[in-house]
């Protein structure tokens, strides 16, 4: 795998990645986990060092001590690195990458609605997923949510 | 003479059964759209939440039913994913069944595409033949699988059916006649002018744009972007087929068009692949009820784009976390840019051409005027009509083309 | 009289025109609701024409589990439809919540939300099941027994 391997060298290259935070899953798969620095720069580098060209999804994630985005990045040859930016639950906020990804919007209003999460730099617009008139502050996906909340 | 005053009118909310309902706020100058403003999430269930509460076999069941159109294509990126994660090597055989439901989902999708296009554009003969066709390969899954929507092929570490050697025979009768069909409406689509008049030049989204908007799927590859994830990121065996990736430099509707129909092809090609090496051996390796913590990342190459799901599993016997972003999402912040300087008239097949997930059920427009009290409701039915009427007063008549058609 | 001859003779008297919503479903039931109406199937040989507006419309055709987007439209289509009205659950999660039964986002069938006549069960109802359904409901109108509409639910269910 030595494609995916190069990745990772640049990756280093641009950013001190702990030991163990940054690894090649297997075929076509790296992993890595952010937790402190600037978060912008090294996404900005490792979209283009990387070649990476797309962006097919955002997952946001409730790891139960703290909050998860995980930027998945695609290259053409296939190789998907799954960037996770660990997120404090007392401070809740990323910037948007709708300028490298203007795709991006949509998957980044998801993180809004479903867990909280602001994200700064997003042009004003309508939410995603929830309806309107859906409660302030009811974060569906956050692990502390259910149903029964919403029953008013 | 006064400016022409703009126009809003709202599309939707119950349109062209995006994956997600989409409502469209269409501003207009007189008969050009001005700018678009698309808003999704009718269709939101909540299912991700869902997923939480149930095992990863019970999942595979709802997971199905994201869309009824492209089942297999969720159900299998989803099982994948389990499968990565509680380390399973899935039987050759089991990966090839699952290829030939695959790709017979997306001849029957693309098909349905097909009818969807043609009638929207007034084109009913079409519609009406495509579907016929279409049968052809409902019959072919229900014959497999026993159903002829959600067709829960699969199971965690396979699938539960196997396909005898009478049913590989009626697939490749169906081939047979399904490929002189294609053939058929490849032809018509390349030769008749009147339906190249109609589609070219529509919806036009530039390769830099398609890319910049995370276009996938035969949206992006009408704009000359040959990605396809059976090539790029090779799951099940399809690293062991030979195939094209579909491509026209056409951008535009009859470029969706063209590279859907010539896929059609491929797939036809594919299936006759796999029915031929189908592998001897089990169907399934048996899986454990509680999968070992981890992430998995799985895409699949769905009729509309490509898919892709995220597990991450927590060693229990549910998981921890399920994000599906189906292609339709992705698609859906192109059409924004494809109908920039349009006219309304192009509205309803550029929107059709991304082949969001259907629903021919009523759509109701809301037409705002700036400055009015009131509002006026316009029904998608008519607003399709407009766009045919539109173009018949310039010429291109999809009426004398459906008669030109009927040869039975 | 068999029982095509009976629907063609109340489809003579009175062709009932239809008008199909999706109430949130994974369109499978919609696929084969559109799949009724072409040729091989040819629902309209019963005289059934389907109509894009409510106000003109005799049956409504609902799939779906009732998104808590949708509910609010779904009831103003109803309530546009001139007497007499029907509806028609289509398929599994339309009868029931189906597999959304639970999730947050959906009601949990159509009569939790408006009055239904006939209920096709299926994951997806298949198009024969859908004429089944649609002719029985139409059998039953024309012999003056309109079937007893569910009157919609508390909710519960969420």
């Amino acid at each position: 795998m030595d494609k995916e391997q190069d990745v990772v060298a640049k990756m280093r290259e641009i950013f001190p990645f702990p030991e163990g935070s940054i690894a090649v899953q297997r075929a076509r798969r790296i992993n890595a986990e952010f937790r402190e620095g600037d978060f912008d720069d090294l996404f900005n580098r490792t979209v283009s060092a990387g070649e990476f060209t797309m962006l097919p999804a955002i997952s946001g994630l409730d790891q139960g001590d703290c909050f998860a985005v995980i930027y998945h990045l695609a290259r053409e040859d296939g190789i998907v690195l799954n960037l996770k930016r660990i997120v404090p639950k007392e401070k809740a906020e990323v910037r948007s990458v709708t300028r490298l990804f203007p795709c991006a919007e949509l998957y980044e209003r998801e993180l809004m609605d479903m867990l909280g999460i602001a994200v700064n730099g997003l042009s004003a617009g309508r939410r995603y997923p929830l309806p309107e008139g859906w409660p302030e502050g009811q974060h569906p996906l956050r692990k502390d949510w259910n149903k029964e909340s919403l029953d008013t | 003479m006064s400016p022409l005053k703009d126009v809003d009118i709202a599309v939707g909310p119950q349109h062209p059964a995006l994956k997600e309902p989409a409502s469209f706020l269409v501003s207009l100058r007189g008969e050009t759209i001005t700018s678009v403003n698309v808003k999704v999430g009718y269709n939101h269930r909540g299912i991700e939440k869902a997923t939480e509460d149930r095992t990863y076999l019970q999942n595979l069941y709802l997971l199905e039913r994201i869309c009824g159109i492209c089942s297999h294509t969720h159900a299998t990126c989803y099982v994948q994913a389990v499968e990565e994660l509680a380390a399973l090597e899935v039987p050759r055989r089991a990966q090839y069944i699952r290829m030939l439901v695959g790709e017979l989902e997306r001849l029957h999708s693309h098909l349905l595409w097909f009818g969807v296009a043609a009638h929207e554009i007034g084109f009913d003969t079409l519609f009406m033949y495509s579907w016929r066709d279409r049968e052809l390969v409902m019959d072919l899954l229900a014959n497999i699988t026993g159903n002829r929507v959600n067709y829960s092929v699969n199971t965690i570490g396979g699938v539960r059916r196997d396909i005898s050697a009478e049913q590989a025979a009626d697939i490749l009768k169906a081939m047979d006649t399904l490929e002189e069909r294609i053939k058929y409406y490849i032809n018509v689509a390349t030769e008749e002018t009147t339906l190249i008049n109609r589609l070219s030049g529509v919806g036009v989204l530039s390769r830099e744009d398609a890319a910049s908007l995370g276009a996938v799927g035969p949206t992006a590859r009408a704009s000359g972007i040959p990605r396809d994830v059976r090539k790029d990121d090779p799951y099940c065996a399809y690293a062991e087929l030979d195939f094209k990736v579909c491509v026209s430099d056409t951008c535009d509707v009859f470029g969706r068009t063209v590279v859907r129909l010539r896929e059609l092809q491929e797939s036809c090609s594919m299936i006759r692949q796999m029915l031929a090496a189908l592998p001897e051996g089990p169907l399934t390796v048996k899986a454990p009820r509680k999968v070992p913590a981890g992430e998995a990342f799985s895409r699949y190459e769905a009729p509309r784009g490509e898919d892709v799901h995220y597990v991450r599993s927590n060693g229990t016997e549910k998981p921890d976390r399920v994000k599906v972003r189906a292609p339709t999402l992705a698609n859906i912040q192109a059409v924004s840019k494809m109908l920039e300087d349009r006219f309304l008239a192009d509205l309803p097949i550029v929107i059709a051409a991304i082949d969001p997930c259907f629903s021919c059920t009523d759509r109701m427009v809301e037409v705002r005027r700036r400055g009015a009290r009131s509002r006026e409701l316009m029904s998608w039915e008519e607003l399709r009509r407009h766009g045919i009427e539109w173009y018949r007063a310039r010429g291109v008549d999809m009426g004398t083309l459906s008669r030109k058609y009927i040869t039975r | 009289m068999s029982l095509v001859d009976t629907i063609m003779t109340w489809a003579r008297i009175k062709s009932p025109w239809i008008l199909h919503f999706n109430s949130g479903s994974c369109n499978g039931c919609d696929i084969e609701i559109v799949a009724s109406l072409t040729p091989r199937f040819d629902l309209e040989r019963f005289g059934i024409i389907q109509k894009g507006t409510p106000r003109h419309a005799d049956v409504l055709v609902c799939s779906g589990p009732v998104t808590r987007q949708i509910e609010k439209r779904l009831v103003r289509i109803y309530e546009q439809m001139p007497e007499p009205k029907f509806v028609v659950a289509v398929g599994t999660c339309a009868c029931s919540g189906g597999v959304f039964n639970g999730c947050y986002n959906v009601r949990g069938g159509i009569d939790r939300v408006i009055p239904v006549s006939a209920y096709i069960p299926g994951c997806a109802a298949s198009p024969q099941a859908i004429i089944d359904g649609v002719v029985k409901l139409l059998e039953s109108v024309k012999g003056g027994a309109a079937p007893e509409a569910a009157a919609p639910e508390e909710d519960g269910n969420g």
